[in-house]
């Protein structure tokens, strides 16, 4: 089985306080994993551990196979090319248009000239829905979902194997939620890209899912397929997704 | 043993103090190492470099400008005040040049640009920082300190001398217009005392400074900026240190360069 994700025992903490616990998950080329929790259980600093934006106290990551403690600052930057990251808040370059920043990672990441990577930008800008006349334009005056859109546009423009959606749909309202979900699933069915998505939205969740990762406390204590979702007994999971105030998530 | 507890507690503070000030020299230098590191290898972003000389030696003039205008046409009169009771006012220019060249021009350039750009990049690095932006740019293969952190050192550390000359000329100019035209002075007077005192090393020890001040301001700016945290109050917070650090540093090291340049 080919996995483009490997993560062992990775554990790490800020002071005394213990964010991951010995967090081991693999995901399959074109699978698309969802990691769903609490406010403040470890999913972000899962994410950035992997990507190498945190370096973990403890614990393994390979990506394609490689280790990315033992990789050189070149092959690590080769390695995150062929990761792209849709960020919580789009993270868009503020002092950049919108084809400018989705086309960043090409000609800095990847040296392009300018005219090849606009051409590229603009396919990718097409691909999620957003026409032409957007290109020119700031990301401060662009709407959440747009910004979101764009995020993904350049997130995708690297051509990745594999991208981290950190909550996708965060504040966004239902229909632009369908939209993003849509554009998710389309990178991973039908382009087989891997995906690995933070998300607390469980209509969303359901949608973009093949494997659900429950994570409390820095530890992922339940694994299952999307439709196990629905039907698992464990009580987590159960309050969790049916929204329930009582159950063995406790809060103060 | 109230007085050996509490002198104990004292020295504890000391330490601590020392400990948490020697933390931070090796944080800022780490941080200077680690963006020359990255600046001075491939990729070169010119194009960001071009960006920060603009902002530093183009946008920056007016301020400037004006600040050496009229810090130049203060000095003169105040001068004037103490020097025409010792009928020394044929001094006047040359003290004027002294000053502006040696002195007020760099300190003056230094700190008008730490409160103008210095604190301008601080909340810009700051709010990427804590909006993901420089995350993002690590996602994407691209070394953030060779991207922000390089040019605008570069740009400061080239520019700023650039500026405090400018800083020199217009002071000097602004001595001159007060000099000539208000207190009086014969013009072709005024020109060749100016002129009669002034050394090359007058000028060339304030570019020094330039140079040594544009560095910290910038590196301070950035640094600052990267160790934002907490939304916009942890950015406020950052660029109101970074701008109280440096103006700190431009007079503590103008006092040590003055000396090691006199």
């Amino acid at each position: 089985m080919e996995y483009v994700i490997e993560v062992s025992d990775l554990a790490h903490s800020f002071g005394r306080l213990d964010v991951l616990r010995g967090i081991s998950l693999k995901i399959r080329r074109g699978e698309s994993y969802v990691i769903i929790g609490g406010s403040g259980s470890g999913k972000s600093v899962l994410v950035k551990c992997i990507l190498g934006l945190i370096k973990p106290k403890a614990g393994t990551v390979k990506i394609n196979g490689m280790d990315t403690a033992t990789l050189s600052r070149k092959e690590m930057h080769k390695t995150l090319l062929k990761c792209g990251v849709l960020y919580q808040g789009g993270a868009l370059f503020d002092s950049l248009n919108v084809i400018d920043n989705i086309s960043f990672g090409l000609v800095y990441g990847y040296g392009k000239a300018q005219k090849e990577a606009y051409k590229i930008a603009m396919k990718y800008l097409e691909a999620v829905d957003l026409g032409p006349e957007v290109a020119r334009i700031f990301p401060a005056e662009l709407s959440g979902g747009m910004r979101k859109r764009v995020a993904l546009a350049r997130a995708l423009a690297t051509d990745p194997d594999i991208i981290f959606f950190d909550e996708p749909t965060t504040g966004l309202d239902p229909i632009t939620t369908c939209v993003i979900d849509n554009l998710i699933v389309k990178c991973t069915k039908e382009v087989g890209i891997s995906a690995l998505s933070i998300t607390h939205d469980i209509a969303s969740m359901k949608r973009i899912s093949d494997t659900v990762g429950l994570i409390h406390d820095g530890e992922i204590i339940w694994e299952g397929s999307s439709s196990d979702v629905d039907t698992t007994d464990d009580p987590h999971v159960r309050q969790f997704v049916d929204r329930s105030l009582t159950g063995p998530f406790t809060k103060s | 043993m109230f007085a050996y507890v509490a002198s104990v507690l004292f020295l504890a503070k000391i330490g601590s103090g020392v400990l948490s000030l020697l933390a931070s020299i090796g944080r800022v230098s780490w941080f200077i190492v680690e963006s020359c590191m990255a600046g001075f290898m491939p990729p070169y972003y010119w194009k960001q470099i071009l960006q920060q000389v603009i902002q530093i030696g183009y946008f920056s003039l007016p301020v400037v400008g004006m600040t050496a205008l009229f810090t130049g046409m203060a000095m003169t009169l105040q001068c004037y005040t103490g020097f025409s009771k010792l009928t020394a006012e044929s001094a006047i220019p040359s003290v004027v040049m002294i000053a502006m060249t040696r002195e007020l021009g760099p300190v003056l350039t230094a700190l008008m640009v730490a409160g103008r750009l210095g604190a301008s990049m601080t909340a810009e690095i700051g709010t990427m920082k804590v909006t993901e932006q420089i995350d993002a740019l690590t996602t994407l293969s691209v070394n953030s300190h060779r991207y922000l952190v390089f040019p605008r050192i570069l740009a400061g550390t080239i520019f700023l001398p650039f500026l405090v000359f400018i800083d020199d000329i217009i002071g000097i100019l602004g001595g001159y217009i007060v000099g000539v035209h208000y207190l009086h002075f014969n013009a072709a007077n005024y020109i060749h005392n100016t002129f009669t005192a002034m050394t090359p090393w007058d000028v060339m020890s304030g570019l020094i400074k330039g140079a040594v001040f544009g560095f910290i301001v910038c590196v301070m700016g950035c640094y600052h900026g990267y160790l934002s945290n907490r939304g916009a109050e942890g950015v406020g917070r950052a660029t109101t240190n970074s701008v109280v650090s440096s103006s700190i540093m431009i007079l503590l090291l103008d006092c040590i360069l003055t000396f090691m340049l006199f």
